[in-house]
């Protein structure tokens, strides 16, 4: 018998019309002949509404008594017993009173439907479950009673009836809804003009399956909290397998029709075996982001029962999984993800969607695979020699002790040979030794012998068994085997990340050490960081050869950050490597920046010694020009004194004084001159060619009577040097007033010259304290002599000064011990051509 | 005619030595040289002066080890010549011991009448009561100041203020030693203070205020009355 048909009135609050709508469209198909009846209806007083009833046959309501009091409720049974075609129902979420059929009248109008009787039902908005709650924040009445949304969606028909919020609110002044002591509070609470709206908004969004997304924006516009949590939710399963975008665009496409959330699941297996590849996983995980999917990643060993676990505590409706990869052996023995999912889902729907369509290239892509089988062909050979050489053995063995063993200990001593090969050479030679077992202990040892029938059953059945167990026990030895690889991979891996985690926390700078693990673990020829420069790229650190020069020569590059990119080259580098080297990339770019900060350190502090530097110059040029003006002032206002008389030879004194500081002073700015020029290169040279003994006089000349105790050797007949005769006279002048200040006032200074061949060598000998060996080249350093502390008076300008003019003549100044003690300048030039 | 005080000259500089000698021989000091601090500290254990005049950058040990050398078992006045003119330098001087600060070049009328200031407070009693000068008078006994014959009034703080400067006249008097004479012991920072009281004492007496004649102020260093000759 076919199911009655369900058609609702659906409306947003009382008196928009319903009962009217059901009652004229009872009439209605009345007209036409079909066989309506009413089986109850509420008209709440309102004439025009009992008016529509018109003719149609109502079942009288059923009498229960509750309490009582006598209350009237539909008769099903009086329904089913008249079995209209079709029956009116008001008030589809009425709550029946206890003691009636049903808790519920939408139980009674399941029953009559199943019963094949078309319903014709009216509704309220406010009464579906789903709503109930939302209803209440706008209304602030709640409602008792409520129908599930499942009943109402089930529903083949829905009409709304639709009046606007004025016009109900009219029809309710006018006394048409209530009676007219209820109108007013009516008005005022539940049929407010705000109300109404949301309510009729509610309905029409309800109905138009838009709800969800607009009523959001309703309920955010007016300021009404809460959330309202009916959204369809799609699941998708990623994997990381190609052809994810198929999947993910189809649960976004079947999430937007739903106007539903979008969820990527990623179970993460927790043996980390799984086949996987990040670079999808990561493209997945963007494209999802893309179309606004949220996305989670879980770890779990039982993949199906997982993701059915996460789309359940997501609330999912629909579970989108793609077809399965996996080959068909693989579903036979261990079962697939889509049959664990299926079996869990429960009320979800499960999508299982081909990925042919995808763009993403299988072959193309770098899925992951370990590359080592954990059992190596060695292996395998060495288990079947041990095979082929131990089975005839103990058949041989167990020929002899034939009388005293039975065949299952016959059998077992072939099974302890099959363990033994398996756990050399896993599955495969394992097999292989169980057939050859059970070929030899059925021709050998089974009636009749040396037949391969078996006429025992028993006998054979020992023999599949042993097959059986020999197969099982090959295949767990190989699987074993293959996952201590893997794991010794794994830990090699994180033995790799620590000890570069290592470098990098000891190492200053652990940029280098680092290229040089990274070669070493990978196996590769040569690794580099390679720094963006414009459209050049220069090598920032890198181990072996020949070094990449550029990301595109390399096997491998992967960026580290906007600028820097490491480059792998000729290596066997295996796609499972990647995940290693993308670990190390972050070591890497740490590596990289801390370089930077350490260059960017090393400037700073050059700039501050720079800036120390040039402070302790000022300071010691402040002493160098103050210090002779003190003796000048002092002496001059001595002098000035008008209160006590200077006796003749203290002011000769003080004069004397005054002078002998004005030439200091004088020669100090004058030096400070020369090297500024030298510093900034302003010095212009005068060449001509000049002979020693025409300068040493003049430069003798310019110092004075200090120089008389110079003892001069300088022949005229040596040849002529190319110079400056100026600044070579001033060179040679600093020498020897340094040379004066060092030596004891008693000791001669010795001034002479000579020629080897190509050159002239003029040397300046004093008998002072010399300059130790370590000190010869500060010497000549402007200010060496840091502050005011006269530690050796004078040395602060004058060597530097010769020294800079001589070297720009392109001569040669060089400081030695003078034999005896002291010290001994030279200053070399070549021969003028 | 018996020296008028015994003064100990320590510089590297000849010249300064020398002119340094010849003015205050002239007027009857008898004076001692050293060219370095360790020979500084040799001849004030020695000889006793009355008076040091100390250059700050000596060879071998500094200026500033030399003051407090001197001060570990003398409180002979010691009046620093140098080049050495950052506040961090002077105050280090002063903080060691020193009793003022002159910088270099300077003039041989200001040295010598910082010298007399210094030897003066090393000789209490020998100063007057009565400080007359062109534009007001200082009672130091009666606590009484004097402008154009009519008395002027100062708090009790003020007052304290002038009479530590005056008694200590010529004489450099550290921010530090003033605040804890005037305020007490455990005022020692507080330079603010300073600056305002003696903002009011130089508007009370000083014929242009913004331009002291008397109460000068030696940035970093502190305060001096000038007694102008």
């Amino acid at each position: 018998m076919a199911r009655g048909k369900l058609r609702i009135y659906l409306g947003a609050a009382p008196g928009v019309g319903k009962t009217y709508a059901m009652l004229n469209e009872g009439y209605r198909a009345h007209e036409r002949g079909a066989d309506v009846v009413i089986g109850v209806y509420e008209t709440h007083g309102r004439e025009s509404t009992a008016a529509q009833a018109r003719d149609l046959e109502v079942i009288p309501r059923k009498s229960i008594e509750h309490r009582e009091t006598t209350f009237e409720e539909m008769d099903v049974d009086a329904i089913l017993a008249r079995k209209p075609e079709r029956v009116l129902v008001d008030e589809l979420a009425h709550t029946n009173v206890p003691g009636s059929l049903h808790e519920k009248r939408w139980q009674d109008v399941e029953m009559l439907l199943d019963a094949g009787i078309d319903v014709i039902s009216t509704l309220n908005i406010q009464h579906l479950e789903s709503v109930n709650d939302v209803v209440e924040q706008i209304t602030g009445v709640k409602q008792g009673e409520t129908i599930p949304d499942e009943v109402v969606r089930r529903a083949d028909q829905l009409e709304l009836v639709d009046m606007s919020p004025e016009a109900l609110r009219r029809r309710m002044a006018h006394g048409n809804i209530y009676p007219a002591e209820r109108v007013d509070a009516s008005l005022a609470n539940y049929f407010r003009l705000g109300n109404l709206a949301a309510l009729r908004e509610l309905a029409l969004l309800w109905v138009a399956d838009r709800v969800e997304e607009n009523l959001q924006a309703y309920l955010e516009e007016h300021g009404i909290e809460g959330a309202w949590e009916t959204r369809e939710r799609v699941v998708v399963a990623l994997t990381g397998a190609p052809g994810g975008d198929v999947l993910i665009r189809r649960a976004a496409r079947m999430a937007r029709r739903a106007h539903g959330d979008l969820v990527g699941v990623h179970i993460r297996p927790t043996d980390g075996l799984a086949e996987r590849s990040p670079e999808l996983l990561a493209k997945h995980r963007q494209l999802l982001d893309d179309l606004g999917g949220v996305y989670q990643e879980i770890a779990a060993t039982d993949v199906g029962v997982a993701l059915v676990n996460v789309a359940k505590a997501e609330r999912a409706t629909q579970l989108v999984l793609g077809e399965s990869r996996q080959s068909r052996m693989t579903h036979l023995i261990r079962g697939s993800v889509i049959s664990q999912v299926l079996r869990a889902a429960d009320s979800i729907d499960v999508h299982v969607i081909s990925t042919t369509g995808s763009e993403e290239d299988p072959a193309g892509v770098p899925l992951v695979r370990r590359r080592s089988p954990g059992i190596t062909r060695r292996r395998q050979v060495a288990a079947l020699v041990v095979a082929a050489v131990a089975l005839p053995l103990v058949t041989l063995l167990l020929d002899v002790l034939r009388e005293q063993l039975s065949l299952p200990s016959v059998l077992l001593i072939y099974l302890l040979v099959v363990v033994a090969v398996a756990s050399i050479g896993g599955f495969l030679p394992a097999a292989m030794a169980a057939i050859g077992g059970f070929l030899l202990g059925n021709y050998f040892f089974t009636h009749p012998v040396h037949t391969f029938t078996v006429a025992d059953d028993d006998n054979l059945v020992a023999l599949i068994v042993f097959v059986i167990v020999g197969a099982v026990v090959g295949d767990l030895v190989s699987r074993v085997a293959r996952r201590r690889v893997q794991a010794a991979q794994a830990q090699a891996e994180a033995e790799t990340l620590a000890r570069l985690s290592g470098t990098l926390l000891s190492e200053q700078d652990p940029l280098p050490a680092l290229m040089v693990g990274l070669r070493s673990a990978f196996g590769c020829a040569s690794v580099a960081v390679l720094r963006r420069d414009g459209d050049e790229w220069h090598i920032e650190s890198s181990a072996g050869e020949p070094v990449p020069q550029r990301p595109e020569e390399a096997q491998v590059s992967v960026p580290l950050d906007a600028e820097t990119t490491l480059a792998v080259s000729g290596s066997g580098l295996g796609a499972s490597d990647l995940n290693t080297l993308r670990a190390f990339t972050g070591q890497l770019s740490l590596a990289v920046e801390r370089r930077r900060l350490r260059a960017e350190a090393a400037t700073a502090e050059g700039l501050v010694e720079a800036n120390e530097l040039r402070t302790a110059l000022l300071a010691a040029v402040s002493h160098d020009l103050r210090t002779p003006l003190a003796s000048i002032k002092a002496s001059v206002t001595s002098l000035l004194q008008s209160d006590v008389t200077i006796a003749t030879a203290s002011r000769t004194e003080l004069l004397e004084a005054i002078d002998a500081e004005t030439d200091r002073l004088n020669n100090l700015v004058g030096n400070l001159l020369d090297m500024s020029r030298l510093q900034t290169g302003a010095l212009e040279l005068v060449w001509r060619a000049v002979g020693f003994d025409e300068i040493v006089p003049a430069a003798l000349q310019s110092l004075g009577d200090p120089a008389a105790r110079v003892v001069v050797e300088v022949p005229e007949t040596l040849p002529r040097v190319n110079a400056d005769a100026a600044l070579l006279e001033r060179a040679v002048a600093n020498l020897l007033a340094n040379a004066l200040r060092a030596s004891p006032p008693d000791r001669p200074i010795r001034i002479f010259a000579g020629a080897t061949p190509g050159r002239v060598e003029l040397t300046i000998a004093d008998e002072g304290p010399g300059i130790p060996v370590d000190q010869r080249e500060e010497v000549f350093r402007p200010f060496q002599r840091l502050g005011d502390r006269p530690d050796g008076d004078g040395v602060g300008l004058g060597l530097a000064v010769a020294r800079g003019f001589v070297e720009a003549m392109h001569g040669e100044l060089t400081i030695d011990d003078t034999p005896g003690g002291g010290a001994s300048v030279h200053v070399a030039f070549p021969v003028a051509t | 005619m018996d020296p008028v005080a015994r003064v100990l000259v320590v510089d590297d500089e000849q010249q300064i030595r020398r002119a340094l000698t010849i003015n205050l021989r002239a007027r009857g000091y008898d004076v001692d040289v050293a060219k370095t601090g360790e020979e500084a500290l040799e001849i004030a254990a020695r000889c006793h002066p009355d008076v040091v005049v100390l250059d700050l950058g000596l060879p071998g040990i500094d200026g500033v080890e030399v003051i407090r050398g001197i001060r570990g078992w003398s409180q002979v006045p010691i009046v620093v010549l140098s080049v050495r003119e950052t506040e961090t330098d002077k105050v280090a001087a002063l903080d060691a011991g020193a009793d003022d600060y002159v910088t270099k070049p300077f003039g041989m009328d200001e040295l010598l009448a910082r010298l007399r200031a210094a030897l003066r407070r090393a000789t209490p009693g020998a100063e007057e009561a009565v400080i007359e000068t062109p534009d007001f008078g200082i009672d130091l006994a009666s606590k009484r100041v004097t402008r154009d014959g009519e008395e002027i009034r100062l708090t009790p703080t003020e007052w304290h203020v002038v009479d530590v400067l005056v008694r200590n006249r010529g004489r450099l008097v550290a921010q530090r030693q003033l605040l804890q004479e005037v305020w007490g012991p455990q005022y020692h920072d507080e330079t603010n203070y300073l600056r305002v009281f003696m903002a009011q004492v130089r508007r009370k007496l000083e014929p242009d205020p913004s331009r002291p004649r008397y109460f000068i102020t030696e940035p970093g260093m502190g305060y001096r009355f000038e007694l102008p000759d």
